[in-house]
Order: structure tokens, then C-alpha cells, then sequence
């Protein structure tokens, strides 16, 4: 009887784990289940980190307005919970000529715009042509390799290419592949996004800047059988505390980044859920090497300093950093340690991603003495300046300072630090990258030569011809080796080295039912509502 | 009073002037391009470049001054550089919120200080006199961010009495905009109660100590009206200067409880825009703040020299 006991104690043990457990697939995506089945009706209300910037999808650029957009706007791709480019306006994945130069696109049939407008080719191409266009445009870069778009018929859009472009789908799945509504862009022209209007599950009511966006239900929307809430209100809140109040005094449903010294609380409160997904971005430390003169156009350099000038300090500052304990001391052991641009669900990933060079004090020092350099080597680290940011900067200094670094924290407002560092004052920043789904989203603007964000101005033809070779490659095994290629040139010349890539903690009350968050870190309210 | 009125109108224009000088050269001198804290880490040098030749960022800083003043002029704010809405819509939609508050906050202060103030007078050396002291030491040295999150801790999640934040207007739902208003008007009201319990507390002292009020109960009068009637009306006068010269620090006070109780206000605004360098709203905020100084100063001014005419006379004769 007694050995029943402690079955049925470690059963129920183990059951309550579950139940205080986060939801998540045990993958890279997450579901708020809800505990029954989805009623019709209600509003939910989302907390976000920030306040959206336009709403506009052609001059957006923040993660947050990409939340919105979630609802607002459909795209011509979307990504499944395994990360893969599936179709969403679309009817089927681009057909490629054999020279891989130009796409054909065909589209849904059936479909209208939240203004009862119909899509079509034309509407396509009248969106891709202002994203490539349109002063202010955000997309341009995106579309850089875009050189006409033509209507062949009502249902498929040509696009031209002035080279092969691997990541066409995955670019077409945010929002350069947005469609907008030719009668509301009429109408509004650059103003779009004050009210806009394309194919979604909600349609826009209003907008009170800082205070909240309102969606309704779409009468319009070819799924509207699938969505069960009435309204959608998102609400930014940006500090992180009042946000999980909100949540817990349920004046909130949803709250978007919950930061992992609260989630155990959330795991521990009965009436709130906890949706788990990864990441497609990662933290790291970027080293100035080369930018004396900013970004491309302007000329590389070469930095002062013995990090900048030999490769193996860099190497040995690496060596120095124990990635397991920085995420169990500052992130409660609920990141993920990585050394990649790319994360390891990401289809072009390989296995050899996974071997990141581990802590070794004794390596770090030899590398040192093998490059002749005096230390303790003087590094000034900047960081943002938040509490977290801060922890973050500490752990790295007292890491370091065993190998022989002498770290020096500089503490930026975040705006004032990406001043600096775009122009080149500064030595090591800690900073990262939201991700994107292909890996060229996450490596070419970071490590080409001339890429719009190489802020370290390393520059090496090996990797550029690497990356420019890996973008234009539409075979996949090809592209996954050369993937494979670009990541052990770039962390052999550790002008970033990759610490962490977050995991996305949303908090949601009990009883919110089919909500989805895939490692894009978006919340995806299409489905969801409140359980009965 | 024609030429008063004209010298002290053209003052108060040559002041507003050089509070726009102040406030667009003064923003500009933070580090940090706005086209750059806008674009955050999707950073296209094409596009930053298009940014900062569409809001005119990239022309000289005299050209943009002249710009914007000239714009102005014309009752123009222009429009956010984040969200493209119209700076003007914006400001006008958040007066009313932070004076709402700031206007509770003052009623908060007024009943809990002056009434705290009173009773530690009349109840000298007792326990009531201690506790209100450590309710305005409380008031005094607890953080208002603090205060706000254990307030919501309390009444809107274990409680559940109250909402934790948000806004209403009060004409579409004046229940629902109290609701929403108690906590914020006790955290920011909080300080400044305790301020005034202790001035009525030791302007009520004063008053009880005076020979007035020895006549008052001589005459054979009743506590209650000593207290209310004699004391406490002479030591309302100490308490109403303090009240004018702490409104203005309620409204930027409000800032932070604003942030707090995430309220849509003036300082809210102010705030994220200064993170974010949304320069038109930054300006937009300012000058009308200032605007709003210098008139209420103007106004203060007149009222004077209508009630004592020597103030203009002797304006004159300078």
C-alpha cells in the first residue's frame, strides 16, 4: 500500500510539473492550448514590448509593428512550426526559370481585400513596385535583386531577378511580401499606414499612439470561420514588471517577452500560462576591426588596438567566455548557449553548428602569449544600458579577466550606442539580431564587405564569395555545405563572436485558447480566443 | 494698461522665441540620429538616407530651425517621425489626460494632507499625531515607481477591487475612468500630501497658538469652530501658495506614474519620444509646455496690475 503511495505521489508529482510547465511543442514553437475547446466572441488584449512604429508594411520597421501585422496584413509566404516557406496568398511555392532569374507566382484564387476589394496580380504587383519604390521605403534592400514585376494573368505575377536569388519565398514570407489595397493605396498614397487595409483575419478600427491599436473580426477574410475573437487590442507597455502585472490582474490576456527572472512565477501562477518558442536570432559580441570611417560607402580601416589587429585575440576573448554559465547566471539557464548566426532548427543548419569552442582559460592564454600582446589586453565593452544588459556586461567582465582581459563596461542609451558604433567609436558591442528565416537574412548584411550592417568592417573575399555564392544557389544540399562553409570562416575570424540566442516567453491567462508563437518570436492570434 | 498689455505681449513673444531656439537646439545636441534609433537594428543606409532627406534631417540645422518655426507659425507641429500621426492630434489628445490627473492628484492631497495637517495640530502629542508624521514620512521617502507596483500588487491583483492601468475618457465611461484614475491620483498625489500635512500641521500650530484664537474660545466659541472657522482658515493661506507653486511639478511628476499605470499622457510622451529621438514631438511637447508657462505667466501679470496699479506705473517709468 505504501509503495502505491509514493507511485501515486510521484504521479501526481510529475502531473503537476506538467500542468505548471511551459506549453510549448518541445521544439521551436509554442501553443497556448487554453484547457477546452475555442468559443466565438470577445476581446483579447495584447501587451507588447513597444510602442508600433507606421503601420505601414512598405516603411515598417520595428519587431513589434511585425506583431501587428500578424493580423493585419497577409503575406505571399508564410513559415509552418518547422520553419519551412509554405504559401499564404499564394497558391504554390515560386516557380524558378532554369536560369533562375525570373519567379512565377501564382496566386489563391477568391480572395478579397478587408475592404471587399478583390486581390489579384495587379494589386501584387502594385505592392512589390512600392516596396521597391517608395521614398522612405524599408524594403528596398530586401528587393534589391527584384528588377521588374510583371502581370501575366489575374492570378500570376512575374517577378524579374537580375540574379538568382535564393531567398525570394523566405524575403515574400515578411513584408515585402505584404499586399496592400490598390483602392486604399489610392486613396492614401504615402499615408497608408494611418489606415490600412489588405488581406487579414482583422481589419484596422483605430489607433491611439503609445495607448493601443484596435482590430475587428474581417467579414472579408477567406478564414474567417477560423477566427473566434470579436476584437484585438494591442497594447504596448514596455516596462517588463507592469506588463506581468497587468497580466496577473488580468487587464491584460497576453503579454509578449516575458524576461526569464519571471518566469518561474508565471509557471508558478495557476491562472496564467506559459507559451514557449525559440529564436531565429542570436546575442553576441561584435569587435571593431576595420571601421575607422563608419559603414559602407566609406572606406575600411584598420582599428587601433590588439583586437582589432590580430585574430587570435579576438579568439582567445572567446575562449575566455563560458556560454553555459553566462546564460545560467543572467538568463536562469532558460537561453540557449550558441555560436552561430544560424539557429539549429533552421534547414540550412548542420550539425557541426552545434560544436561551439567551450571555456579554456588555458587556450585563451596561450593565444595571448602566442600573439605577443602585453596584459592584461585593456577592452571596452559597450552594452545598453539596462539593468539586464548590465548583468550581462558583468559576467563578461569577471569570464574574461581570468584569461587576461581587463574589461571596461560602457553602459548607452541604446540610440546613442548604435550612433557609435555605425561610426566606429567603440571597441567590442554587446548586441544581436531578431532573425530572420533564411540564413542570408542573418550572415551577408553582417559579414559581407560592404554589407549595410558590417559595423565590425571585417572584410574578407574568401567569406564574401562564400555568402554571395551561398545566395544565389538554389540547390539546397549545395547551399546547406556553403552555409556550412561561411559559419566556420566567420568564427575562425571571430569578428563576432555568438553567445546566446534567446527563447520567446509570452504569458498568457489560463484561459486563452489557440494562440501560436513559432520561433519567429510573433504572436499569431488568428485561431485564437477564450476557452468556455 | 494698453501699453502694459502690448510691452508684456511682446515679452512673452520674444520668450517664446528663444524657448523654440532652446528647445530645437537643445534636442539636437543629444547624441543619437534619430533616422538610426527610428530604423533600431534594421539599419538599410538607403533607407536611413531616403528617412532623414524625407523629414529634411539631412539638411543644415539653420534651414530645419527655419523650417520648423515657419511651420509652426502657421499652426503646424508636423507629425511623428515613428508613427507618421499628426503632433498637434497627438498633444491635444493628451492635456486633458495628464490634467485630469494632475487635477486628482491635487484633490488626493488637499483631503489627506490638509486633513492629516489638522488633526496632528489639534491632537498634539498623541498617537493620531504620530501616525500622520509617519504616513507623511512614508509619503516623503517611498519611490512613486514603488509605490505604483505595490499599489496594483494589492488592490488589482490580490484584491482584484481596482483595474491596474489604463485609460478612459470620462465621457464615455466615467465610472470606468475613476476606476482607473484612484490609483494613479494616490501614488502621485502621495508626496504632495505629505508636504501639505506638514505645513497645515505647523501653520495650524502657529494659528492655535495665536491670540485670535484665545479671544475665539474666550468668547465662549466651540472647538470645531476655533479649529475650522479661525485656525485653519488663517492657515489655508500658507497651504494655497504651496498649492500654485506645486501644480506645475505635479503635471511633470506625473511621468512617471504615467508609466506606471501605463496612462496615454503628456509625459508618456515626452518620454518615449525623447528614446526614440521623434524630434517633432520632442519640439512639439516643449513648446506647447512652454507656451503654456508663459501665458499662465502673462496672465498672472495683468491680474496684478488690475489689482494693484502701481505694478504697471512703475513698469512704465523703467
Amino acid at each position: 500500500m505504501k509503495r502505491w503511495g509514493r507511485w501515486a505521489l510521484l504521479a501526481c508529482s510529475v502531473l503537476l510539473l506538467a500542468a505548471c510547465g511551459p506549453v510549448g511543442d518541445g521544439g521551436d514553437s509554442g501553443t497556448a492550448a487554453g484547457g477546452g475547446a475555442v468559443r466565438d466572441g470577445g476581446t483579447l488584449t495584447v501587451a507588447l514590448a513597444d510602442d508600433p512604429d507606421m503601420l505601414d508594411p512598405t516603411q515598417a520597421r520595428t519587431l513589434v509593428g511585425r506583431m501587428v501585422f500578424m493580423s493585419l496584413c497577409e503575406k505571399l509566404y508564410d513559415i509552418d512550426r518547422e520553419l519551412n516557406i509554405v504559401p499564404q496568398l499564394a497558391a504554390s511555392r515560386p516557380t524558378l526559370s532554369p536560369d533562375g532569374r525570373t519567379a512565377e507566382i501564382k496566386l489563391r484564387e477568391g480572395i478579397k481585400f478587408n475592404d471587399d476589394t478583390p486581390l489579384d496580380a495587379a494589386a501584387v504587383k502594385m505592392s512589390l513596385d512600392r516596396h521597391r519604390t517608395l521614398e522612405g521605403s524599408q524594403r528596398k534592400s530586401e528587393l534589391l535583386a527584384v528588377s521588374g514585376v510583371d502581370v501575366v494573368d489575374p492570378t500570376t505575377v512575374r517577378i524579374r531577378l537580375s540574379q538568382p536569388f535564393a531567398p525570394l519565398a523566405a524575403v515574400l514570407a515578411d513584408r515585402s511580401g505584404m499586399v496592400m489595397s490598390p483602392k486604399q493605396l489610392d486613396k492614401l498614397g504615402a499615408d497608408f499606414g494611418d489606415d490600412p487595409v489588405c488581406v487579414g483575419p482583422f481589419r484596422f478600427v483605430e489607433r491611439v499612439a503609445q495607448d493601443r491599436i484596435v482590430l475587428e473580426k474581417s467579414q472579408s477574410y477567406y478564414d474567417k470561420d477560423k477566427v473566434h475573437l470579436d476584437r484585438l487590442v494591442y497594447k504596448p507597455i514596455v516596462d517588463e514588471n507592469i506588463r506581468l502585472a497587468n497580466l496577473r490582474s488580468g487587464d491584460i490576456q497576453v503579454a509578449d517577452q516575458i524576461q526569464p527572472t519571471d518566469v518561474p512565477g508565471v509557471q508558478r501562477d495557476s491562472s496564467l500560462q506559459l507559451v514557449v518558442a525559440g529564436s531565429l536570432g542570436y546575442q553576441g559580441i561584435t569587435f571593431n576591426v576595420g571601421n575607422t570611417k563608419g559603414l559602407p560607402p566609406a572606406p575600411a580601416g584598420k582599428a587601433p588596438g590588439a583586437l582589432a589587429g590580430d585574430k587570435r585575440v579576438r579568439q582567445a576573448f572567446e575562449l575566455s567566455l563560458d556560454r553555459d554559465t553566462l546564460n545560467k547566471v543572467v538568463f536562469n539557464g532558460l537561453y540557449e548557449p550558441t555560436c552561430s548566426p544560424i539557429p539549429l532548427n533552421n534547414p540550412y543548419a548542420t550539425e557541426a553548428l552545434s560544436e561551439c569552442p567551450g571555456h579554456d582559460v588555458a587556450g585563451a592564454k596561450k593565444l595571448l602569449a602566442d600573439a605577443g600582446v602585453k596584459t592584461p589586453v585593456q577592452v571596452e565593452l559597450t552594452t545598453d544600458n539596462s539593468p539586464q544588459a548590465a548583468r550581462i556586461g558583468q559576467t563578461i567582465q569577471s569570464m574574461a579577466k581570468e584569461a587576461g582581459f581587463d574589461v571596461k563596461l560602457r553602459p548607452t542609451e541604446f540610440a546613442t550606442a548604435l550612433d557609435d558604433t555605425d561610426a566606429g567609436k567603440y571597441q567590442a558591442f554587446q548586441v544581436g539580431w531578431s532573425g530572420r528565416v533564411d540564413p542570408d537574412g542573418n550572415i551577408s548584411n553582417f559579414h559581407l564587405s560592404e554589407g549595410s550592417q558590417n559595423i565590425s568592417r571585417a572584410s574578407d573575399k574568401q567569406v564574401d564569395d562564400l555568402i554571395l555564392e551561398a545566395r544565389t544557389t538554389t540547390d539546397v544540399a549545395r547551399r546547406k555545405q556553403l552555409y556550412a562553409d561561411v559559419i566556420k570562416a566567420v568564427q575562425e575570424r571571430a569578428s563576432v563572436i555568438y553567445l546566446w540566442r534567446q527563447k520567446t516567453y509570452i504569458g498568457a491567462a489560463k484561459n486563452v485558447g489557440g494562440l501560436n508563437v513559432y520561433a519567429d518570436s510573433l504572436i499569431r492570434v488568428t485561431t485564437a480566443g477564450f476557452t468556455s | 494698461m494698453g501699453a502694459f498689455l502690448l510691452r508684456r505681449a511682446g515679452q512673452s513673444l520674444v520668450t517664446l522665441v528663444l524657448a523654440t531656439i532652446v528647445v530645437f537646439f537643445g534636442i539636437r545636441a543629444l547624441p543619437g540620429d534619430p533616422a538610426l534609433a527610428l530604423a533600431g537594428e534594421e539599419r538599410d543606409p538607403t533607407a536611413l538616407a531616403e528617412v532623414r532627406a524625407q523629414y529634411g534631417l539631412d539638411q543644415p540645422i539653420l534651414v530645419q530651425y527655419w523650417r520648423w518655426v515657419t511651420e509652426v507659425a502657421h499652426g503646424n507641429l508636423g507629425e511623428s517621425l515613428r508613427t507618421g500621426i499628426s503632433v498637434s492630434e497627438t498633444i491635444l489628445s493628451r492635456v486633458p489626460v495628464t490634467l485630469e490627473l494632475a487635477l486628482l492628484s491635487l484633490l488626493v492631497a488637499i483631503v489627506f494632507g490638509v486633513g492629516a495637517g489638522v488633526v496632528a495640530a489639534v491632537r498634539r502629542g498623541s498617537w493620531t499625531e504620530w501616525l500622520a508624521n509617519l504616513a507623511a514620512l512614508l509619503g516623503l521617502s517611498v519611490p512613486s515607481f514603488w509605490l505604483g507596483i505595490m499599489l496594483i500588487l494589492v488592490f488589482a491583483i490580490i484584491l482584484g477591487w481596482l483595474p491596474a492601468s489604463g485609460y478612459v475618457s470620462p465621457l464615455t465611461d466615467p465610472v470606468g475612468n475613476l476606476q482607473r484614475m484612484v490609483l494613479p491620483s494616490l501614488v502621485l498625489g502621495a508626496q504632495f500630501a505629505a508636504i501639505l500635512m506638514r505645513q497645515t500641521r505647523s501653520a495650524m500650530l502657529q494659528s492655535l497658538g495665536a491670540d485670535y484664537v484665545r479671544t475665539a474660545r474666550a468668547k465662549g466659541l466651540s472647538e470645531r469652530q476655533v479649529v475650522f472657522g479661525h485656525a485653519l482658515r488663517n492657515s489655508l493661506i500658507t497651504v494655497l501658495t504651496l498649492l500654485g507653486l506645486r501644480l506645475g511639478l505635479l503635471i511633470s511628476g506625473a511621468i512617471i506614474t504615467e508609466q506606471v499605470f501605463v496612462i496615454p499622457g503628456f509625459g508618456r510622451l515626452l518620454v518615449e519620444a525623447v528614446f526614440t529621438r521623434d524630434y517633432p514631438i520632442i519640439q512639439g511637447v516643449a513648446l506647447v509646455s512652454a507656451a503654456a508657462y508663459i501665458f499662465a505667466n502673462l496672465a498672472v501679470d495683468l491680474l496684478y496690475s488690475v489689482a494693484n496699479p502701481r505694478i504697471r506705473l512703475q513698469g512704465a517709468a523703467t
